[in-house]
């Protein structure tokens, strides 16, 4: 008995070493792959390219060699944000806006001035984000402050979501317990910050989407002809009629797939981690999000190491749920075509969907799987719902509810594939 | 080994392939004549479990075959009509993939791979890319995955179409090696295919088994006589417009005619022995052939 468990495992493995093989050698794979590669190497230039410093002159100085003076002059700045340092960089500010080069009218004056803020910049925008309304971003309301409304700065994060909440067009939004729990998350956000340089961090997650995005097309593309490959190579008639035609081969096709996407998947975020944070910095990681002013109004209390985190396995659970959705159409349709329509359609779907304007439409869109490849945005989503009684964000709820349905739909694609008829 | 298929129908959106068809074939090289759409392939397929039966059900040796699974696939080789393979794959990756999805051990394949590479002349093209191959050297390949296994029920799908006469005649002799201790069922419309080697032929038209037996019992059992008469060229033009023409000559003198009526067609028309060809011609009239140049 023994003996046989080792000859099957032992047989499995050949079987899978076989499938994988067969998506390896495919020119749709080969090239797909060099694509991803491509749009690699092009994500990972712009990221590094889109960091800038101002020099004496105003010019603007891009990429490398801008990285280490930019890092030089934020790490002027790093500490914990107290009142006393925003007070200073509210004074900084003013200085500077009251110089010869802050007054002038001149593009390149203006440019100098502008360099001379880069080191506390990051901070400039937490301002912008903390004396705005909620729905608002004035880039010029912290040119307005007193170094004494340094005093409000983390208290108006709170009080301008009550405000919110206390507009009437929220009325049908939240009920009284969502508003009180949003207020809540709000305050359990522990203060002063810690600023830091996270230059690296903030390159990263803004381009993890498209990197994540596009791979998930790519890798969709590929597993589009994993199962009607065996029909489109007319490969169909031996498969189903060997041995395991119907069972451990139609598993072993799986196996190769799944060890595919995540192979791809984690080599390539991989990639683009090392490359970034290996050229950017790795500061910052345990800085909250929140220090970073796009994530200003998030609802959750996370550093920016668990953000990626998030973004890596939620970007993963998503790729892995659309290959396994187009592989699923691939093995029911037989044709690689209308299987890899499917991501294409779900990805667009919001944009069409999504112009109606309605929050029940846009709460529900934020539970669709596309919203995994760009966690980050799920990071700022308002919208609330009730799992079994509790409240419930999306970033809480959309990686367990894919996780599930890529569990299920293993057995259902296994199921499908193995019960075709060959005509 | 015993393969019965009892009342078997298999209909596609109401369209009969295969009508209420009865057999029992035991070990032997059985093969299965008939035009193109006779329902040959529909009936290969379900035999090979690609298709189920709209009804009836087939039994080897007393049980059925879609229940035995993966045990039945298991005593199975097929090399059917479209033979698809994976192009990017080299000849022994292939034959290796195969020997694995049939549930033949990474070490007896190794062996089993390097015998039928030089049992089907392949042993120089291993490494070639399937994709490479000329479509004699697919159809060998083709009938080495169908080996791998050492299947006990063979079934072949017209195995040599697209095949020049030479190759035929290679394949031919290859699959009267292979036949030794095994069920063999071998589908063509090519007559000369299965002459010289199949113990049973069967006869198949629109779905339905219109005649089976050894070859000899065929023949002898053919409803038409066959004639042989030379005439001057309009006359025979018009003769052979009027009946089963199996084979039209031209001589110096105006064309030889192998003629397949019940009555004698014409005054000089002299009996001649019958062959298998005839009988195909006598059971599948004027379109028998029509798909093959060779013949």
């Amino acid at each position: 008995m023994y003996f046989y468990l080792i000859l099957e495992r032992k047989r499995g493995k050949t079987m899978l070493y076989y499938e994988w093989k067969k998506i390896l050698v495919k020119k749709g794979t080969k090239m797909a792959l060099l694509v991803l590669a491509a749009v690699l190497a092009a994500t990972c230039y712009f990221a590094i390219h889109d960091v800038y410093y101002v020099d004496d002159n105003g010019e603007h100085v891009y990429g490398l060699p801008a990285i280490s003076r930019l890092r030089e002059m934020k790490k002027e700045w790093s500490g914990p944000l107290t009142e006393e340092v925003i007070e200073k960089v509210i004074a900084e500010n003013r200085r500077i806006n009251d110089t010869k080069e802050g007054r002038a009218d001149d593009v390149q004056s203006s440019n100098i001035a502008y360099g001379w803020k880069l080191g506390f910049h990051d901070i400039y925008y937490l301002l912008m984000r903390s004396f705005c309304k909620f729905r608002e971003a004035d880039y010029y309301k912290p040119n307005s402050l007193m170094p004494e409304d340094a005093r409000y700065f983390y208290g108006n994060r709170v009080r301008s979501l009550q405000e919110w909440l206390e507009e009437p067009e929220q009325e049908y939004r939240f009920d009284d317990e969502e508003r009180a729990w949003l207020i809540g998350r709000y305050e359990a956000v522990e203060t002063p910050f810690y600023y830091d340089y996270a230059d690296g961090w903030k390159q990263l997650f803004a381009f993890a989407s498209t990197v994540i995005m596009l791979m998930m097309l790519v890798l969709a593309f590929v597993c589009a002809s994993i199962f009607s490959g065996e029909f489109q190579q007319k490969a169909d008639a031996v498969f189903f009629s060997s041995c395991h035609g119907r069972g451990k081969a139609v598993a072993a096709k799986l196996g190769a797939a799944f060890l595919f996407v995540t192979v791809v998947y984690f080599v390539t975020v991989l990639l683009y981690s090392v490359i970034v944070l290996g050229i950017l910095g790795a500061d910052g990681a345990d800085l909250p999000i929140q220090t970073n002013h796009v994530s200003w109004k998030s609802l959750y209390s996370l550093t920016n190491f668990q953000q990626y985190l998030l973004i890596v396995f939620g970007g993963y659970i998503g790729t892995l749920f659309f290959s396994l959705l187009t592989m699923l159409v691939s093995a029911r349709t037989k044709s690689a075509v209308l299987a890899v329509i499917v991501p294409f359609f779900i990805l667009f779907l919001p944009s069409f969907v999504g112009g109606a304007d309605m929050f029940w439409v846009d709460k529900v869109l934020a539970l669709m799987p596309d919203r995994l490849l760009d966690m980050k945005q799920c990071i700022s989503y308002f919208y609330l719902y009730r799992v079994g009684g509790r409240i419930a964000g999306s970033l809480h709820i959309l990686p367990g509810l894919y996780s599930l349905l890529s569990v299920l739909l293993f057995p259902v694609i296994y199921a499908v594939y193995r019960r075709m008829q060959v005509k | 080994m015993e393969l019965k298929i009892e009342n078997v129908t298999k209909t596609f959106q109401k369209t009969p392939a295969v009508t209420h068809l009865n057999y029992t074939m035991e070990n032997g090289v059985y093969g299965l004549l008939g035009l193109n759409g006779a329902g040959k392939t529909t009936l290969m397929r379900m035999l090979c479990t690609l298709l189920k039966p709209t009804e009836g059900r087939i039994l080897c040796n007393g049980a059925d075959i879609f229940r035995m699974g993966a045990d039945y696939r298991k005593l199975l080789g097929y090399l059917p009509q479209d033979f698809g393979f994976y192009p990017d794959f080299t000849v022994k990756d292939y034959l290796m993939y195969i020997a694995s999805i049939k549930g033949v051990h990474k070490a007896v394949a190794k062996k089993r791979v390097g015998e039928l590479l030089v049992r089907v002349g392949l042993t120089k093209a291993e490494n070639k890319k399937m994709r490479k191959l000329s479509g004699g050297m697919k159809r060998r390949a083709g009938i080495a995955q169908a080996m791998i296994n050492h299947p006990e029920i063979l079934i072949l799908d017209e195995p040599t179409s697209g095949l020049d006469p030479n190759e035929r005649i290679r394949f031919r002799n290859l699959i009267s090696e292979l036949a030794q201790d095994r069920l063999v069922l071998l589908s063509t419309h090519i007559v000369s295919d299965v002459e010289s080697i199949a113990n049973e032929i069967l006869l198949m038209k629109e779905g339905e088994l219109v005649h089976a037996g050894s070859p000899e019992k065929i023949i002898a059992d053919i409803p038409d006589k066959v004639w042989k008469l030379s005439l001057g060229r309009e006359e025979a033009v018009s003769c052979a417009r009027q009946y089963k023409t199996a084979n039209a000559r031209s001589t110096p003198s105006g064309m030889e005619l192998r003629i397949l009526s019940a009555e004698k067609p014409h005054p000089e028309a002299v009996e001649e022995m019958p062959g298998l060809e005839d009988v195909f011609l006598s059971y599948f009239g004027e379109k028998a052939g029509e798909d093959d140049a060779v013949l």
